[in-house]
């Protein structure tokens, strides 16, 4: 099982996910294609610029692979204090 | 040893209770510098509301003080960031900066506000009237972090 977590405005078009590896998918860019796929409105959203992805809590800039137990936040831009 | 503190809080916090305990905190320091972030009071009936990602966002605000640390010879800093809902004139944002001279301080405050506002995971979205709207960095917030890389 993964965790996926939606933050900011990608928060709106998803609710968290606790979900099995999806059949075929090893990367975060396929996990990416595929909830694009499966919500449009995510889909959107997630293909605007200035989103971030961490996996276990650490920025990755690359695709990176899957693994059981993982979780995975797709951020939208940021805005603090 | 320098005198650290980062708390992510739901609840409001004095901003004046925040800045004595830190000069407690980092006696005989030169200076001090405190910055107070506070809803801006343009609709009373205006509702701010931040959340965070917790635990990624502590360890994200730890990184970013400790390059404030290497870059700048500091006793001593304090972070408070309000996550929740607030109203105007509530304060967000604490962050004070100690060192022994002044320069060092001023500079070390400034950057902290700056990669809180656009590095920190937080979000932010102000709703009134029934209507939210999502508040993401200002081209100024992305050129404000940038004066620190040059």
């Amino acid at each position: 099982m993964i965790d996926i977590l939606f933050f900011g405005r990608l928060g709106d078009v998803s609710e968290r996910l606790h979900i099995e590896i999806p059949q075929g998918l090893t990367d975060t860019d396929g996990l990416s294609s595929w909830l694009s796929e499966q919500n449009v409105a995510l889909g959107i959203e997630l293909g605007k610029v200035g989103n971030r992805i961490a996996l276990n809590k650490t920025i990755i800039t690359a695709s990176s692979p899957l693994n059981d137990g993982d979780e995975i936040a797709y951020m939208s831009p940021l805005s603090g204090g | 040893m320098t005198a650290t503190y980062l708390k992510i809080c739901q609840e409001s916090f004095d901003p004046e209770a925040e800045h004595k305990a830190f000069r407690d905190a980092v006696g005989g320091a030169g200076a001090i510098v405190a910055f107070t972030g506070l809803v801006r009071g343009e609709g009373a009936d205006l509702t701010l509301t931040l959340s965070h990602y917790e635990g990624f966002t502590e360890s994200q605000i730890l990184e970013i003080a400790k390059t404030a640390e290497r870059r700048w010879p500091l006793a001593g800093w304090r972070i408070l960031h309000r996550v929740g809902a607030m109203k105007a004139e509530e304060p967000i944002v604490f962050v004070a900066t100690a060192s022994r001279h002044r320069r060092d301080a001023f500079e070390a405050a400034d950057f902290l506000m700056d990669y809180l506002k656009s590095e920190a995971a937080f979000w932010k979205s102000e709703s009134a009237a029934g209507e939210r709207r999502w508040i993401e960095p200002r081209a100024q917030d992305i050129d404000d972090k940038k004066r620190w890389t040059k």
